[in-house]
């Protein structure tokens, strides 16, 4: 099976997980307690007001009904209209959004690229200092919450040495004249100036895991027959390294970073409100405080395919990087 | 005679392990001539792979070559000797790392593992993966180095071997493996081609054309082979001359005819009447009794006799001499054994263990037995002489 068919088959198998998101969490919401009328009318509201509303929102209809009408819209990309902020689920998801994913790719990049040169220089001085210093630094990092870091970042470099701010966050695509500066050059560096803070709270975990996981399968791989056989045919160690050794090592890697996601979207709804971020945590937060059905089901749906494709992208680079994938998956 | 290409002298290698030094390679010699073919024969565990890996300074840790010297072709790829305060260092001779990875490795000595599916890397294409290693060690172009890799490929036997170039591993069999790793070693030119184990891992028919696809490129190209096996039957077709070893030791070597037919050690006895051969049923065979004892603390005096059908109460005393014992007019036979030294084996009384059939007690009988050497054992062979 070539790269092609698998990437298609790949893309085709997500359907049915996130059909199962959609159902799960439409259900799971359902079942919540509490009646978003009696929220969205404040206290003893008329029984005809609250009939108006019902009908307006189809909450009059049979739950069968409503979940089939809803699946209707999903797949015509309704999310139907947020009770709370009175506007389409999708435009403010299309409005927060970007604002997480933005957090999530720095945080992410912030990881791999302390990580991986972090985990092989672990493993190639393997149980001298600086791999001790190393493992311990990402012990911390996986037994810290994020939260608390955020906190402590917050605390030390917002507030007692005003190296980073805090709040506010500024987007790199927001025009020069909102920002206050000259050029789009300048917001951008103002943003990551911004990001800063949030990048390192969130990213922490990821990087000390990814650092732990990168140590080990490069030291693993470092063992491997093929490895042996490119001393003796005297390859040089900076080259088995680079060359014979790396790429084989990253597979674990992928495969955690794709777990990881999972993880980090949650740590996002909790960087995003330490951080006083507007993005998919905060906006899912509100939502659920305000028992907003149409904002929930919305938000966890996309936050749901986000993880989707996420694993997608996991899958499709190890097939790229691990000819024997595709090989295995056509026997 | 002229030099050998590959002289070992009292080659030592050990493991510092948290269980204690293990004595994988205690002083092994032997010698490999251009050209020619040896084997370098012993069950699972006798230090063949150390040995050989040894020989190209391939060891890992925890492992460390501890004494003696490997000359090829003059230069001492190894030489540790003793300084006048009694440390054991390297001498001045003996190659650098550097040295040994730029004019050694690949260049005059090629190795072939026993694990073809390991020995490739999953994420590179065959052709890929020979041509690095030829350019690396032919010195010669991308476009050169492919064009020898194809030629090699069909040399041993790779049908189609242009499209087989761009095919990963994975796409090969195990035998059609085994056949690329020894295109790779050929391609590379070097004189000595150390092949440990290569056909252990592949079914018997596989083996057979293997072992007739290396009688024969040998012959053509003239390079010479150290030939690692635990298979006597590997040996008898196609080594010329073989080292038997046995817990870190070479206990016997000769040209192939005469360890077949005039047997001198009795472990290499035992050797060949485990071997199944067409003349012989299976239950003829007759396996080596016992496990061959740890190399953490091998047993005193000769290290054979826990388990030597053969073995007197003098075999645990005395270290028996590594020495020819062959005639002036005949072909070098060298055996380590007390039979043939005078230290009073004749005079000694039978051992009683379960090799020699005087066996009667049970386990205890064996403790007291073990108990009794294991103070001599510690220090090593060469303390009981
Ligand atoms: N990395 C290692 N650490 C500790 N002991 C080892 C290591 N490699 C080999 N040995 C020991 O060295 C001895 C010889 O092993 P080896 O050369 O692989 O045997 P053979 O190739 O003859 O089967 C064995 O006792 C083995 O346990
Ligand atoms: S020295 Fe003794 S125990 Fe060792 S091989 Fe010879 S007879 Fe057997
Ligand atoms: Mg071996």
């Amino acid at each position: 099976m070539g790269r092609a068919q698998y990437t298609i088959r790949r893309v085709l198998q997500a359907i049915p997980v996130l059909l199962g998101v959609v159902t799960i969490t439409y259900f799971l919401m359902e079942a919540m307690p509490g009646d978003p009328v009696s929220i969205m009318l404040g206290p003893s509201p008329s029984a005809q007001q609250a009939a108006a509303i019902r009908a307006k929102y189809g909450l009059d209809q049979p739950l069968w009904l409503r979940y089939l009408n809803y699946l209707w819209d999903v797949v015509q990309l309704d999310l139907g209209t947020s009770l709370y902020y009175e506007v389409p689920v999708t435009q403010k998801i299309l409005e927060r959004m970007p604002v997480t994913i933005l957090l999530l790719v720095s945080s992410f990049t912030f990881a791999i690229v302390t990580s991986v040169p972090l985990g092989i220089i672990s493993a190639q001085r393997r149980n001298k200092p600086t791999d001790h210093v190393a493992r311990v630094v990402a012990l911390l990092g996986v037994s810290t919450p994020s939260f608390w870091i955020g906190l402590v970042l917050i605390i030390v470099f917002a507030y007692q040495v005003s190296w980073f701010p805090a709040t506010n966050l500024v987007l790199p695509w927001a025009s020069p004249a909102e920002v206050g500066v000259d050029s789009q050059l300048d917001v951008l560096v103002t943003s990551l100036h911004h990001l800063v803070l949030p990048t390192i709270s969130l990213g922490t975990l990821q990087m000390a895991a990814l650092t732990r996981i990168e140590r080990s399968s490069m030291l693993e791989v470092l063992g491997e027959e093929y490895v042996k056989l490119a001393r003796a045919y005297g390859v040089k160690e900076t080259t088995i390294l680079r060359k014979h050794a790396f790429r084989n090592a990253q597979l674990p890697l992928i495969t955690l970073l794709g777990l990881q996601l999972t993880s980090a979207i949650g740590g996002a709804v909790l960087t995003e409100t330490v951080f006083s971020i507007n993005g998919m945590g905060t906006l899912i937060i509100t939502a659920i405080n305000n028992q907003d059905f149409a904002l929930v089901v919305g938000t966890t749906l996309v936050l749901g395919l986000v993880f989707v494709v996420g694993v997608i992208i996991t899958d499709l680079s190890y097939a790229y990087i691990d000819p024997r994938v595709t090989f295995e998956d056509a026997d | 005679m002229s030099e050998p290409l590959l002289t070992v002298e009292n080659l030592k290698t050990q493991f510092f392990t948290e269980e204690g030094t293990v004595r994988a390679v205690d002083g092994v010699n032997f010698e490999v001539n251009e050209g020619e073919l040896v084997g370098l024969v012993g069950e699972s565990g006798a230090g063949k792979s150390v040995a050989a890996q040894s020989i190209m300074r391939l060891v890992e840790e925890p492992g460390r070559i501890v004494d003696g010297t490997v000359t090829f072709d003059g230069k001492k790829l190894v030489d540790i000797e003793e300084t006048p305060d009694g440390r054991m260092e390297e001498s001045d001779e003996m190659l650098s790392n550097r040295e040994m990875r730029e004019q050694v490795r690949g260049r005059e000595i090629a190795i072939v593992f026993q694990d073809p599916m390991e020995s490739l890397n999953p994420v590179f294409k065959v052709g890929a993966q020979l041509r690095e290693f030829i350019e690396l060690n032919r010195g010669v172009n991308e476009s050169e180095a492919k064009t020898i890799a194809v030629d090699m490929l069909r040399e041993v036997g790779i049908p189609e071997p242009e499209a087989r170039y761009d095919d990963y591993p994975h796409e090969f069999s195990g035998g059609m493996r085994q056949r690329v790793l020894i295109a790779m070693a050929l391609a590379c030119e070097p004189r000595l081609i150390i092949a440990d184990e290569p056909t252990t891992a592949l079914d018997v028919t596989v083996e057979g054309q293997i072992l007739d696809l290396v009688s024969d490129l040998q012959e053509r190209y003239d390079t010479a082979f150290l030939w690692v096996t635990h298979d006597m039957g590997v040996v008898a077709e196609i080594c010329d001359r073989v080292n038997v070893m046995y817990l870190g030791e070479v206990i016997e070597e000769a040209e192939v005819d005469d360890l077949f037919h005039d047997t001198k050690h009795p472990y290499t006895e035992a050797l060949l009447r485990s071997m199944p051969r067409p003349d012989r049923s299976v239950e003829s065979l007759d396996p080596i009794k016992g496990v061959m004892p740890e190399a953490i603390n091998p047993p005193s005096g000769c290290r054979f006799h826990t388990r030597c059908p053969e073995a007197r109460e003098a075999c645990k005393e005395f270290h028996p001499e590594y020495q020819d014992v062959s005639d002036a007019d005949e072909a070098p036979h060298a055996v380590s054994c007390i039979k043939y030294e005078r230290v009073g084996y004749e005079d000694s009384d039978p051992l009683q263990t379960e090799a020699t059939g005087a066996f009667a007690g049970g386990l205890a009988d064996m403790r007291g037995d073990d108990d009794g050497r294991d103070p001599a054992g510690v220090p090593g062979g060469e303390a009981d002489e």
